[in-house]
């Protein structure tokens, strides 16, 4: 059962890397990110938020986190 | 680093910018050029400086600018900023909190920007009095200015020191 | 860099055990690792919240106080620094099952007993709890394409201790399209239960005796964040996580018990305490979960701007070995007012399947089992929360924002669980909660 699982993670996390591969012609000129630097594009907006529900809900059922880090804004230097 | 003779194709690319530049009123700072030739500063060093109102390095960016418009223009230097905002009202609002003191245009469409192949914002370029590109610069970073003033020195004034 | 302040919970008995009882703390999964922000200005920015959660029927209340300082310093460096501090009181599912007469229990100290009322969820109401939790985290860039992190966090309550470090790795491609990220964290939490933990699956014992007692424990929880951003569009942003989690040691509550039952009636076995002694008048045996747990979960997450309003979806799977499979589907529309208000509704839509070893009783005589709890958290539910953020700019450009939710949980036994007279009882607490939270940034 726990080979299955470890299959199925080790078969998701090559997707991810596969799925980075094939980004390579996907995304903006680095001049076109004006939508994607506004505080309301990033992905956690408001990290103390972020912090209070992930906090509620790891108290209260059996999952927690998820999110990661990194990536998206403006791209500057 | 690799030189880019930019001598015969920004001409081409100086139409698309006229009408582009023209529909910008800067208020503070010197008025928008009405076309970019950089053939017209054959014989100066132009530090061409690619920005935009969202990039935060760039509000640290402009003051250095300022200075070294101010420092190094009797020698030749013409730093000229190439704005990418697609509504110019954006790009005023910045130049109303960080004057630039040196010449600002516009490229919204991304002409000049895909010509230079810029990778990162902002991105600079020095042009040798000769027209060609001498270094390259992706990013802004206070620590590295003296840098970037050194090297600017070095294209103003080669074989001294 | 943003460290989430200490993720125990609290909800139980004078305690964050209930944490412990349930999933392991994922530092990482959580937003304990800071998202690397579009630049910012040198200078502090603070960020502070006030929270209030109330559960329905004298159930947890909770107040605290969130604080997250970050310094940005000259060339993209920053330090954050977290302080977060609660205060929780009411009361909580023991897991003993409700019958048609009142039950009395010995407290988790040892030294009194209290009584539930007849035909009413037992609820253990002994619970006053502060909690005040530290991070500190640093982030900087590190060779053009690079950003690195790293933070630690520190947690302290009554009977409660969590120690954890982080560290993180993000190289951005394809001109800053692309970013992969990689995220580590470790948590040492050590448990000194009132009267100390009790064996698992032992009785619950008379008033005075702890020889059932096995003093303080502890755990430690690794996790691991694999992550991929991916701009598509102008306007449309992606990113995908898997997030390995293993924790162990002692992963119990050590305050929740199930009832023994008649294999018949379904009614708790009853127990009378020696003379002159006072304790439980049926019989109870304290929980067990296993020694170990790894957890896995993938989770997707898109953001698109519309002219001026932004949707937020995400997505997460967590599948771990105790057999429980979680789903969780959550969207945020931002609809903004000119340029200094906005509303944001907000739902999100859970539902998680039971552990292997959830019961909702111990049946007496049936053969003995390794692990046991009937900890709600570890049922089959399904929840629900909807709500509504306001915020608005004030006149000095800072932001205040108020956010109203709901949250509801609807669970149920295992049928095949149900014995006798049980099945008219409620077997399953429902949860009703109301989250309402002031927040200001300057």
């Amino acid at each position: 059962m726990l080979n299955c699982r470890a299959l199925k993670s080790a078969t998701l996390i090559l997707l991810l890397a596969a799925t980075a591969g094939g980004c390579t012609s996907m995304g903006v000129e680095p001049w076109e990110r004006d939508v994607l630097a506004k505080e309301e594009m990033q992905l956690t907006t408001d990290p103390v938020e972020a912090g209070i529900d992930d906090h509620i809900y790891f108290s209260k059922e059996a999952s927690s986190g998820g999110r990661g880090f990194g990536g998206g804004g403006c791209g500057c230097n | 680093m690799d030189v880019f003779r930019v001598r015969n194709s920004v001409p081409a690319l100086a139409a698309s910018l006229m009408l582009i530049a023209s529909s910008m009123a800067i208020s503070s700072s010197r008025a928008a050029e009405s076309s970019l030739n950089l053939d017209d500063y054959r014989g100066q060093v132009v530090l061409l400086d690619f920005w935009a109102s969202w990039c935060v390095p760039c509000r640290r960016s402009f003051p250095w600018m300022n200075r070294m418009q101010e420092k190094y223009s009797a020698q030749g230097l013409v730093i000229i900023g190439v704005n990418m905002d697609a509504n110019p009202g954006d790009a005023e609002a910045f130049l109303r909190e960080y004057p630039a003191q040196f010449t600002i245009v516009a490229d919204p469409g991304g002409d000049l920007a895909r010509h230079f192949d810029v990778e990162a914002m902002p991105s600079s370029y020095i042009i040798g009095r000769d027209g060609a590109v001498v270094a390259t610069h992706m990013g802004f970073q206070v620590k590295k200015s003296d840098e970037y003033e050194e090297k600017i020195r070095q294209v103003l004034s080669p074989g001294e020191d | 860099m943003k460290t989430k302040p200490d993720c125990m919970s609290k909800q139980n008995s004078r305690s964050i055990a209930a944490s412990l009882a349930t999933a392991a703390c994922s530092l990482l999964g959580s937003s304990a690792v800071s998202p690397v922000q579009a630049q910012e200005e040198p200078g502090w920015d603070f960020n502070t919240a006030l929270l209030y959660y109330g559960e329905s029927d004298d159930r947890v209340q909770d107040i605290s106080l969130n604080v997250l300082a970050r310094r940005t310093f000259v060339d993209d460096r920053i330090l954050t620094l977290g302080l977060v501090a609660d205060s929780l009181t009411g009361a909580t599912p023991s897991g003993a099952l409700p019958f048609d007469g009142p039950q009395t229990y010995t407290r988790p100290s040892g030294k009194a007993t209290y009584t539930t009322a007849a035909n009413e969820i037992p609820l253990d109401d002994s619970f006053l709890d502060t909690r005040v939790a530290l991070t500190a985290g640093w982030q900087q860039p590190f060779a053009r394409l690079y950003s690195v992190n790293a933070g630690v966090s520190a947690s302290k309550e009554y009977d409660y201790v969590h120690l954890g470090a982080n560290v993180g790795l993000a190289r951005d491609f394809n001109k800053r399209n692309t970013t992969l990220s990689l995220g580590l964290a470790y948590a040492q939490d050590s448990l000194e239960p009132e009267g100390g933990a009790p064996l698992p699956l032992s009785a619950m014992l008379d008033v005075g005796d702890l020889s059932n007692r096995i003093g303080d424990q502890d755990k430690d929880v690794t996790d691991l964040v694999l992550g991929l951003t991916q701009v598509v569009s102008r306007d449309l942003l992606f990113q995908f996580n898997y997030s390995l989690s293993q924790s162990s040691g002692y992963l119990n509550d050590p305050y929740k018990f199930l009832s023994l039952v008649d294999p018949v009636t379904g009614d708790p076995v009853s127990r009378t305490p020696p003379p002159d002694e006072s304790g439980p008048l049926h019989e109870y045996r304290f929980e067990s979960r296993p020694d170990e747990r790894t957890k896995h979960s993938i989770y997707g997450q898109a953001k698109y701007y519309m002219s001026g309003k932004v949707l937020d979806l995400s997505y997460r799977y967590m599948t771990d070995d105790w057999e429980i499979d979680s789903h969780t589907l959550e969207a945020r529309y931002r609809l903004p007012f000119g340029d200094r208000r906005y509303l944001e509704p907000h739902v999100r839509w859970y539902t998680q399947t039971a552990a292997d070893f959830y019961r909702i009783s111990l049946v007496d005589g049936a053969p003995p089992l390794e692990f046991a709890s009937s900890d709600y958290r570890l049922g089959e539910f399904d929840a629900i929360t909807v709500g509504m953020k306001y915020g608005w700019k004030t006149r000095s450009e800072n932001e205040m924002s108020v956010r109203l939710e709901y949250y509801m949980q609807d669970g149920s036994a295992p049928p095949d669980q149900i014995i006798g007279n049980q099945a008219g009882r409620e077997l399953y607490p429902d949860l009703d909660a109301i989250i309402a939270q002031f927040s200001y940034r300057f």
